[in-house]
């Protein structure tokens, strides 16, 4: 039994107080508090095994940072069954907690005003990571980093992507062998995201350690997850490899057209939606079911170079994710 | 002159919304005053003794003067200006056609109603429980000239802050050091803590040359009536004077700490 | 044991941390060490000319006096010395970087209650000890009466110390409040003065219900002579309550906490 994560008919409710606007609204807010419930997390089931790389993707307030932060122990659900590394996260146990890692976009952990080699030095005592173990890992990771020469600088003065760097290292010094990343990407530039990509991918390989993370990031899920977990409105609506996504959630095909001078491609509106028009090309939006017709009613009515039919991108499905436009078909 | 208003108003709603907050801080005020009417009220068990000056109703008097003319005085909203600077907000606030300082003096003027009003009835209520003596100050002018000292506080308190918070425009890692100290000179020479004239004419000369005294202490010694028509005059006169300097301290600061600021924010 | 190693070890390297941060910024150390030397200064100056004038206060004279504020100062001093974080505290929930701290492997209370050690308080201890001493030995107190000061000066710095976990248990259990360390304070402040001066009920509340009576005043009317075997029994015992209580407060905040985030 090499399931690292195993997470049973996992629910979460948050209780909300409403808040009314205006002075009378604030008063009854005060004198009789109403509250709201919101079923964060309906039921999802999954599992995970050692060495994995899942990503969790949908729309924003979907229910991802609630799942990783039960798995991590944060939260505490309201019913469901939920194992990592053989731990029950929520009780925290000193164990549990020296097998894995946090790691969350934006938010630091880093004492601001010093060098990071300090909180370095202060995660060892913490984590009670023996010297030389300590020492191995700090010289590897600076490296692969690139951060040799800013050790000593103090964290204020660093950059964005500088920083998360070296929260990436102080997440890392005690070699988890559970990972969880929480939009690790967000804010960075091009050229920080893809640091922060090939590292992950990197560690994932190399040390066979288990990696879940959430992101709103379209590279983030190209070029790392393998399997995706799709999660809208609190359930899970795909659990597959990446490649599989577009089978299950293409409902349209692309018709590609090379139109020959002089045509009128305002009138393709009317057989398709029209995604790209770059002249002579004019890509289009068809139904599944439709294309074929769609096709021959453009070869009828237009002067036509060249067509092809393509399936929808996994970059639209994916933003289309994003954007919460799937639903369980 | 609208948009003055406008921004006294929604101050006052932002301060009352944070409800729990607000009682809180009013309830830090009210032991403050606490610890001063227990002192001495024991140091005046005796009813009729007499000591620095004071009889026990111009001494008790003076405590509950304090929780009034604190709430006048002493709320702004002006400490929020090193929050401001430090984060880099102030940039922001510079684009809007809008003064500044006028800005920040609304606001703080907006602070001092609401607090007011808060302490008002706080001391009522503390009055109706404790029932001291009260002194009345009957005449007329001297009651004119209280007001008029207060007048001066309230701008006096005004500048002394904005000063203070400034700080972050040189040192935008400490916002707070100098309204920290602010607060330690106003609460001692000011007379928050302890009426001035309990301490002897060496120091109390030096201290009456500060702007601190004019905050608190000298508008309550003139509605005690214990500095007479002259001196009551004088003290005005210092106050004013030291608002003056301030204003243009405040100017001067405003302008050099512009040029240093440039946009500097985290 | 070995834990208890562990904690002292990164006691230590938090406390070094805090330290250096201090001392990077020079502007920082001198402006709040003048505020906290003149705030004591004018205070004393403030009770040198009051009992030169009244002559006794409460029935206790200047010497007495002092020495009750100087309790006072010591237990508040190394109070805000070892529990300075928790002023940091209310940030880190709102900006979620308490998950980060949840998520180690060290106990949360523990770092949010002395992970920041207040170097700058801790300059003003040796003095304010030596004050402590001078003021103390012109009390002519037994060693019997001193070892037993020292032992009520710890327990009033453990009824502080549940205050503080209570304060850090309220930050988490309601956003709104965003000064509740301002306000144990305030009140720990009226102990500046023998708690004599207060009448009933006032002083009962003070002295048994927010035990700042326990905590400060007590000690020093100990070493005077004033307090029974009975009033210390009774002091270990208010402070045994408050920690237990303060603790569990402490549990159940984090439980709502991680139920709640989000």
């Amino acid at each position: 039994m090499d399931r690292v994560v195993v997470v049973d008919h996992l629910v979460k409710h948050f209780e909300v107080n409403e808040k009314r606007p205006g002075i009378i609204g604030s008063l009854s807010t005060l004198f009789f508090p109403k509250k709201r419930t919101v079923q964060a997390l309906k039921e999802i089931s999954f599992s995970v095994k050692k060495g994995e790389l899942v990503g969790f993707i949908g729309p924003n307030g979907a229910g991802k940072t609630t799942t990783l932060k039960i798995l991590s122990g944060i939260l505490y659900p309201s019913s469901g069954f939920v194992q990592v590394g053989g731990y029950t996260p929520w009780e925290r146990k000193e164990d549990f907690l020296k097998q894995i890692s946090l790691i969350m976009g934006q938010k630091n952990q880093l004492w601001w005003d010093l060098p990071a080699i300090e909180t370095f030095e202060l995660n060892r005592a913490i984590y009670e990571i023996p010297e030389r173990s300590y020492k191995r890992s700090l010289d590897e990771l600076t490296t692969l980093l690139d951060v040799e020469d800013i050790l000593t600088v103090p964290v204020r003065r660093l950059s964005l992507g500088q920083r998360m760097r070296m929260e990436l290292i102080a997440a890392l010094l005690h070699k988890p062998e559970i990972i969880f990343l929480d939009e690790p990407t967000i804010g960075l530039d091009l050229v920080g995201q893809k640091v922060v990509r090939d590292f992950i991918d990197d560690y994932n390989r190399k040390n066979e350690a288990t990696i879940l993370l959430t992101s709103h990031n379209m590279d983030d899920v190209l070029g790392l997850a393998k399997r995706v977990i799709v999660i809208d409105e609190g359930s899970i609506i795909f659990d597959g490899k990446l490649e599989e996504l577009t089978a299950h959630f293409a409902k349209e095909k692309e018709i590609r057209v090379f139109l020959k001078n002089g045509a009128d491609y305002k009138k393709l509106e009317e057989i398709g939606k029209v995604k790209k028009v770059k002249h002579p090309e004019v890509v289009l939006s068809v139904p599944r079911a439709e294309v074929a017709t769609a096709a021959a009613r453009i070869l009828e009515n237009f002067q036509v170079e060249d067509l092809t039919i393509t399936e929808e991108s996994l970059d639209d499905i994916i933003r289309k994710v994003f954007q919460g436009k799937l639903r369980k078909p | 002159m609208r948009k003055y208003l406008t921004i006294f108003k929604i101050s006052f709603q932002q301060e009352f919304a944070y409800r729990l907050n607000f009682v809180l801080w009013r309830v830090r005020n009210v032991l403050q005053i606490f610890i001063a009417f227990f002192l001495w009220n024991t140091i005046f068990s005796d009813p009729g003794r007499v000591v620095f000056g004071y009889d026990r109703a111009k001494i008790l008097t003076y405590i509950f003067g304090l929780i009034i003319i604190r709430a006048i005085v002493l709320s702004s909203r002006a400490i929020d200006i090193a929050g401001e600077v430090s984060r880099g907000d102030l940039t922001n606030q510079l684009l809007r056609p809008m003064g500044y300082i006028k800005y920040w003096f609304t606001r703080d003027l907006s602070s001092k109603a609401l607090n007011l009003i808060f302490s008002v009835f706080e001391a009522s209520i503390l009055f109706l429980i404790f029932k001291p003596q009260f002194f009345f100050q009957t005449n007329f002018l001297l009651f004119f000239l209280f007001l008029t000292s207060l007048v001066i506080a309230v701008i006096l308190f005004f500048f002394l802050m904005f000063i203070a918070n400034m700080l972050p425009l040189w040192l935008p890692d400490q916002p707070w050091g100098m309204s920290f100290l602010l607060f330690i000179f106003t609460d001692f020479l000011g007379g928050g803590v302890f009426p001035l004239d309990i301490l002897p004419s060496y120091i109390t000369k030096i201290i009456y040359l500060t702007p601190f005294p004019y905050l608190l202490f000298m508008p309550l010694q003139i509605y005690l009536g214990k500095l007479d028509l002259i001196t009551s005059f004088n003290s005005i006169l210092i106050g004013t004077v030291w608002v003056i300097v301030l204003a243009l301290g405040t100017k001067v600061v405003w302008s050099q700490g512009l040029k240093s600021y440039g946009a500097v924010g985290r | 044991m070995k834990k208890l190693i562990k904690y002292l070890h990164l006691w230590w390297m938090m406390s070094k941390n805090s330290f250096v941060m201090v001392f990077y910024s020079k502007a920082a150390l001198v402006i709040f060490l003048t505020g906290k030397i003149l705030r004591f200064g004018f205070f004393v100056i403030f009770l040198i000319f009051l009992l030169k004038g009244t002559n006794s206060l409460a029935g206790y004279n200047l010497n007495q006096t002092l020495f009750f504020f100087l309790t006072y100062t010591i237990v508040d001093t190394l109070s805000q010395f070892l529990f300075r974080e928790v002023y940091r505290f209310r940030p880190q929930i709102i900006s979620g970087d308490f998950d980060l701290t949840l998520s180690k492997p060290i106990s949360a209370l523990f770092r949010s209650l002395l992970g920041g050690a207040d170097v700058i308080d801790l300059i003003t201890v040796p003095p304010l000890i030596y004050a402590l001493i001078y003021v103390g030995a012109m009390l002519h107190p037994t060693l019997f009466q001193i070892f037993i000061y020292i032992i009520l000066l710890l327990s009033g710095l453990l009824i502080a110390t549940a205050f503080h976990i209570a304060v850090l248990s309220l930050a988490i259990l309601s956003l709104e409040i965003d000064h509740a360390v301002m306000i144990y304070r305030d009140i720990v402040s009226l102990g500046r003065f023998p708690t004599d001066i207060y009448k009933e009920p006032l002083r009962g509340v003070l002295t048994y219900l927010v035990p700042v009576g326990l905590m400060v005043t007590l000690p020093a009317q100990f070493l005077i002579g004033l307090v029974t075997f009975q009033g210390v029994l009774v002091s270990f015992l208010v402070c045994a309550v408050f920690l237990f209580a303060s603790v569990s407060l402490w549990k159940f905040a984090l439980r709502y906490y991680t139920s709640a985030s989000s």
